[in-house]
């Protein structure tokens, strides 16, 4: 079946199998690699895709459900500056290793921050405990996030202010 | 005046450096960058339309001959291209690291479920799918055995009859007199320790594609930790040479030793197939399948006998080590080598008697996890000092001052330390920092009024032989090239799966050594175009691994020296080369840019190009005794964590840990601190919560992240930053030795000393989950 969407700003039509999960669709058919697979469970979050602006696990939502909705990837978010603070301050604190985990944290991350821009430790905790990470043992994660927070509200002074 | 082009004494030169530009400071990674924005490329990201997928047959009996394999009805699926078994096979079917135990495919009989029996290549994924179901494996199925104290004494079931018993491998050490020893004890303590399996879950699994190339040679861009042992184990699966085989690893989404196992089989597996079709194959692990496949952190059952003068002197030690190898040995000799000189723990111990057995089992075969052979002995050596210290009266962390390793004293492989050994001072040290003294008593006297909820603390101290083990020859190299404009490129065998060796570490060697902008330095990883410099396992990618990239790097910059000595019209001694600049000493303003210097090379005829072969010198070893030279040298790691336990449930939380490093010169400490953090988070699950669940015939009933569980964000606790003493290693580069594996190992020790002292009753079990805790108090 066809099925289209907005992926990264751009409308896309693509040809899936009705039991076809989004993940498979974005990385063997539309060349999206910035998409891991962990578990392909719902287990890890790698696979974590921005759906109408809020996080889901790619790998177990059927294609045909993103029909007519908003996909983003952590490269185009990347790409038009809105991760920007949150990937500064990832690379800052050390909090990337292996970074097969990374995409996944930084979109469930941005998304808090756009829900709550001021988290507790306490909440950002919470909020990735659907991501694992199996190198960094988080506390870097945490400081990241954290460090994010305040430069996004720098960003958003400036804003202001300029 | 002749150039210094000798390794030993570059690296003697170098280790006396005081003053640094980059080396000591947190610098950024290089691909921090690239993998956050998701464009840092992972083995699936290189699979494209036109390449076959491999699914593999899995075995459906944990032990039974084979009897025969029908893969007609698979043939008939149109998109199917061709199965492949054993027969298939054009080189060898042998791919055992230690013992020639192990086929690639199953071959005659199976040992283990799930163990791979045959590949299916097909054009997409769901034919791959189909064709596996359609494949018939007929089986005549053999008693199992699962229990390694079982299979140590029965020879009427054999996992390899060609062994004649189920022990594959022995070790022993033996010094001094042991009955000796105990004689003079005036406490003697006697347990029984058991450990369990553990994966690495690294969040990538295991993947390879493999692509023949017009010229008969085969590229195969796999995830393992060793590009030249892929290399060799793909030639020797094809029958090929090894110059026909090139191996890229490109980023790793973690390996943790697991991929080193199984990343040269993954290679071959596919490369078989790319070898028979002439066509590109992918194959990569499902979830399951690498829960399921690749061999884990070994099983084991330590009998542990250690005795004390009541002055707190240890006297002897009495160890026997079982590893439950599994169907297959894979490194498990090696892995019990290291567990059997490790077991004292870092401390001296005049009289000692190590017996360790590898045996066979109807289990996935057990391998290479950050630590290998060393968390469990060490859990069960530090429970020992514990016990001793309780019966003395004293102190654990005082009992462990007065016998830790000094300079000057000899292993229990006699074995003398003459340098380079930190671990006293770091301990003393942690204790002091964090209050350990004052914070046991507050958990006691805490103790006595809390009911429900316990707390305790506790401290696992370890250490960790850096290299590979005994006289097994150990050497590094790299091969640098600077090109006209000034830019650097390092090309080494060392690969990335996280650790970082080769994106930051080695940049910074290299700007430190060359004095080159750490912009313009690129380094090529994981490559077999680069000289073999080893594994990358062991911690030895910034130790052992970055040796070459120094002795590379110092013999162009004794080079650069002259040359911009002849240039400034200065003395090669007082050039300096820092971050791009070149200048006199003492004098700046006779001074040229890197890119000028690097021009003038070209002009004048100055090879800026070398390699940094580096053989590591190395004692003599008696098997038979386990005496002699086991490791260049030792880093040392402790780990303290205060723990609350949950009498009612048996939920164990850990609510701090603070670790202390001895590992030589610290070269980036972001870094370091990142595989401390992310050691101690992989120790926690190991101990509290990871666990694999098997039914009466050896199967996994949890092979999937639902069931295996592993620790989240609200597991973890806050990691105090760690103590550093830098005990420097006379070879290491700048005197670094290892760090990856260290934090990891003194993690069960710690936490289950610290639920020891919460509950007051020994933990000799693991894991520690909220049931094993539980009924441990309950029989209390
Ligand atoms: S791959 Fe989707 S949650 Fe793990
Ligand atoms: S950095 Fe490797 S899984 Fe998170």
């Amino acid at each position: 079946m066809k099925i289209s969407f907005t992926l990264n700003g751009r409308r896309v039509e693509v040809d899936v199998e009705p039991n076809e999960v989004l993940l498979d669709v974005l990385r063997l058919k539309l060349g999206v690699k910035s998409v891991r697979r962990g578990c392909e469970r719902a287990e890890c979050g790698a696979c974590t895709v921005l759906l109408d602006g809020k996080p889901v696990y790619s790998c177990t939502i059927l294609a045909p459900m993103v029909d007519g909705r908003t996909v983003e990837t952590v490269d185009y978010l990347a790409s038009n500056g809105e991760l920007k603070p949150l990937v500064e301050a990832f690379v800052k604190v050390g909090a990337i290793q292996c970074g097969f985990c990374t995409p996944g944290f930084l979109l469930t991350a941005y998304s808090l921050l756009r829900r709550n821009p001021q988290p507790t430790v306490e909440e950002v905790k919470k909020a990735i405990e659907g991501n694992i990470c199996r190198c960094t043992g988080y506390q870097k994660i945490i400081e990241a996030i954290l460090l994010a927070s305040k430069l996004y509200a720098e960003k958003r002074s400036e804003r202001k202010e300029g | 005046m002749a150039l210094v082009e000798d390794p030993y004494a570059l690296l003697e030169k170098w280790l006396k450096a005081r003053e640094f530009i980059v080396v000591g400071k947190g610098i950024e990674r290089a691909d921090a960058f690239d993998k956050a924005i998701g464009k840092a490329r992972f083995v699936e990201d290189y699979f494209d339309k036109g390449v076959l997928f491999v699914k593999q047959v899995l075995s459906e009996e944990p032990h039974a001959i084979l009897e025969g394999i029908d893969y007609s009805e698979a043939l008939k699926i149109p998109k199917v291209v061709g199965v492949f078994t054993a027969q298939d096979i054009p080189g060898e079917n042998q791919v055992g690291y230690a013992l020639p135990d192990q086929p690639l495919l199953a071959e005659g009989k199976v040992r283990f479920h799930a163990e791979p029996i045959a590949l299916v290549a097909a054009e997409d994924i769901d034919a791959a799918f189909e064709a596996v179901e359609r494949v018939k494996v007929k089986y005549k199925p053999l008693p199992v055995i699962l229990d390694p104290l079982e299979a140590m004494n029965r020879t009427d079931v054999l996992v390899h009859e060609e062994n004649g018993s189920n022990i594959a491998f022995r070790t022993k050490v033996r010094k001094g007199n042991v009955e000796e020893g105990f004689a003079k004890s005036d406490v003697i303590v006697e347990n029984e320790y058991r450990t369990h399996h553990q994966d690495h879950l690294y969040l990538e699994t295991e993947g390879a594609l493999a692509i023949p190339d017009f010229e008969g040679r085969i590229t195969v861009i796999t995830a393992a930790q060793y590009p030249h042992l892929a290399q060799s184990i793909v030639a020797r699966v094809l029958g090929i040479p090894m110059s026909k085989v090139k191996i890229v690893i490109p980023y790793l989404g973690g390996g943790f030793g697991g991929k080193d196992d199984e990343g040269p089989l993954v290679a071959a597996k596919a490369a078989l197939v790319a070898y028979k079709t002439g066509k590109p194959a992918f194959l990569m692990y499902t979830r399951e399948e690498s829960l399921r496949i690749h061999p884990k952190r070994e099983a084991t059952i330590i009998h542990y006998k250690s005795g004390a003068t009541k002055d707190g002197k240890l006297m002897a030690i009495e160890v026997k080590i079982i590893h439950d190898t599994g169907a297959y040995t894979n490194r498990g000799p090696f892995i019990l080598w290291r567990a059997s000189v490790h077991a004292s723990g870092p401390y001296y111990v005049p009289h000692a008697k190590v017996d360790g057995y590898c045996v066979y089992t109807n289990k996935f075969p057990q391998g290479s996890f950050r630590g290998f052979g060393n968390p469990s002995v060490q859990f069960a050596a530090e429970a020992q000092m514990d016990e001793l210290a309780k019966k003395l009266g004293m102190d654990p962390v005082d009992f462990r001052l007065k016998n830790l390793l000094r300079p000057g004293q000899t292993t229990i492989t006699n074995q003398l330390l003459d340098h380079s050994v930190g671990i006293a001072e770091a301990v003393e040290k942690l204790a002091k920092k964090m209050g350990w003294w004052e914070k046991r008593k507050a958990f006691t006297e805490y103790n006595k009024r809390s009911k429900r909820y316990k707390r305790g603390i506790g401290i696992g101290v370890a250490w960790h032989g850096i290299s590979t083990s005994r006289g097994v020859p150990d050497w590094s190299n790299a091969y640098i090239k600077i090109d006209k404009d000034g830019s650097v490129t390092v090309y080494t065998g060392i690969m990335e799966m996280g650790q970082g060796s080769p994106n930051s570490s080695h940049r910074q060697i290299v700007a430190e050594v060359l004095g080159a902008p750490l912009d313009v330095i690129k380094i090529v990883f994981g490559t077999t175009d680069a000289p073999d410099t080893g594994a990358t396992h062991a911690s030895r990618g910034t130790s052992i691994g970055a040796i070459g990239v120094l002795v590379a790097a110092a013999k162009i910059r004794e080079r650069l020296n002259k040359l911009a000595a002849e240039l400034l019209n200065a003395r090669p001694d007082d050039i300096v080369i820092a971050n791009g600049k070149v200048y006199v000493r003492g004098n700046e303003s006779k001074s040229m840019t890197w890119q000028e210097l690097i021009k003038q090379a070209y002009a004048r005829g100055v090879d800026v190009s070398a390699t940094g072969y580096f053989f590591l010198p190395k004692g003599k070893f008696d098997d038979a005794k386990g005496q002699g030279y086991a490791y260049p040298a030792y880093s040392y790691v402790a780990v303290a964590v205060e723990v609350e336990v949950d009498t009612y449930t048996g939920r164990v939380r850990v609510l701090k840990a603070y670790p202390a490093l001895a590992a030589g010169r610290i070269i980036n400490p972001v870094q370091v601190e990142g595989q401390m953090e992310g050691a101690i988070a992989q120790g926690l699950g190991y101990v509290l919560m990871e666990q694999f669940v098997f039914d009466e015939k050896g199967r996994v009933l949890n092979a999937d992240m639902t069931d295996y569980v592993v620790p989240t964000a609200l597991d973890v606790p806050v990691v105090e930053k760690p103590v550093y003493v830098e005990d420097l290693f006379k070879y290491g580069p700048f005197g670094a030795k290892g760090v990856g594996e260290m934090a990891l190992i003194p993690v069960p020790a710690a936490i289950s000393n610290a639920v020891s002292h919460a509950l007051g009753i020994r933990v000799t079990r693991l894991p520690l989950t909220p049931e094993n805790v539980y009924f441990m108090i309950k029989k209390k």
